[in-house]
């Protein structure tokens, strides 16, 4: 458990919380591992669950039925992906793919999540403001891509 | 201190990439993002450190195949 908060610390989305408030978020989250080729999830899916890469990296990809599938970005380590589902719970914006071996991530719950924020609001309103910044990280690496 | 990078490739479709090291990456070093391997060739940047968070954005080209070799080394022979 120590050696999972310690790395916790090392995710941005966790910036801010205690080590007690971490290992509350370490006990809702499930480690999955996968390989290179691995589909994560689809388009269009049901999604309830934010992931974090613990080690490897994932391709994202849109499916903008005009033309072929289109890379969006590819995400490494301490990167978070599935977040949208948190806030809006929509279906799944993108593909996304492992795309190195022995990829680790950590994986949580919405209900989970939804229920540690409920009887820990402070770990709620830092991990929601964590995930806005990344939100703005990944549009301001979007615009500039565009150039 | 933690740095989230935005890799971002000169020309081409390339989507660039999104990711935290624990080396400031330095401008002639090398970054694989999917199956290849880039030069970074600028960095600056984006928003001011948070916590132990520095936030930067990278220019990388990619390198010819077979030159993966040459020149910089990568965030994770950086760590070896």
């Amino acid at each position: 458990m120590d050696d999972l908060i310690k790395l916790l610390k090392t995710v941005e989305l966790f910036e801010g919380l205690s080590d007690e408030q971490l290992r509350r978020l370490a006990e809702i989250s499930r480690e999955e591992r996968y390989e290179r080729g691995d589909e994560i999830f689809a388009q269009g899916d049901e999604g309830d669950k934010v992931y974090i890469i613990r080690r490897g990296q994932v391709e994202v990809v849109i499916d903008r039925r005009s033309g072929a599938p289109r890379s969006q970005i590819y995400l490494g380590q301490g990167q978070i992906f599935g977040e949208m589902a948190l806030v809006d719970m929509g279906p799944r914006s993108a593909t996304v793919r492992c795309i190195r071996d022995g990829t680790v991530l950590d994986v949580i719950k919405r209900g989970d999540f939804i229920r540690l924020c409920e009887e820990d609001t402070a770990i709620g309103y830092i991990v929601m403001r964590n995930m806005a910044a990344d939100l703005s990280f990944k549009l301001r690496h979007y615009n500039l891509a565009q150039y | 201190m933690i740095y989230k990078v935005s890799y971002v490739v000169i020309g081409g479709e390339h989507p660039g990439a999104i990711m935290n090291q624990t080396n400031m990456p330095q401008v002639g070093d090398h970054v694989e993002i999917g199956n290849r391997v880039f030069e970074i060739t600028e960095v600056h940047e984006v928003m001011p450190p948070r916590g132990d968070f520095q936030f930067l954005h990278a220019t990388v080209r990619p390198l010819p195949d077979g030159d993966a070799e040459a020149g910089g080394k990568t965030e994770k022979e950086k760590g070896e």
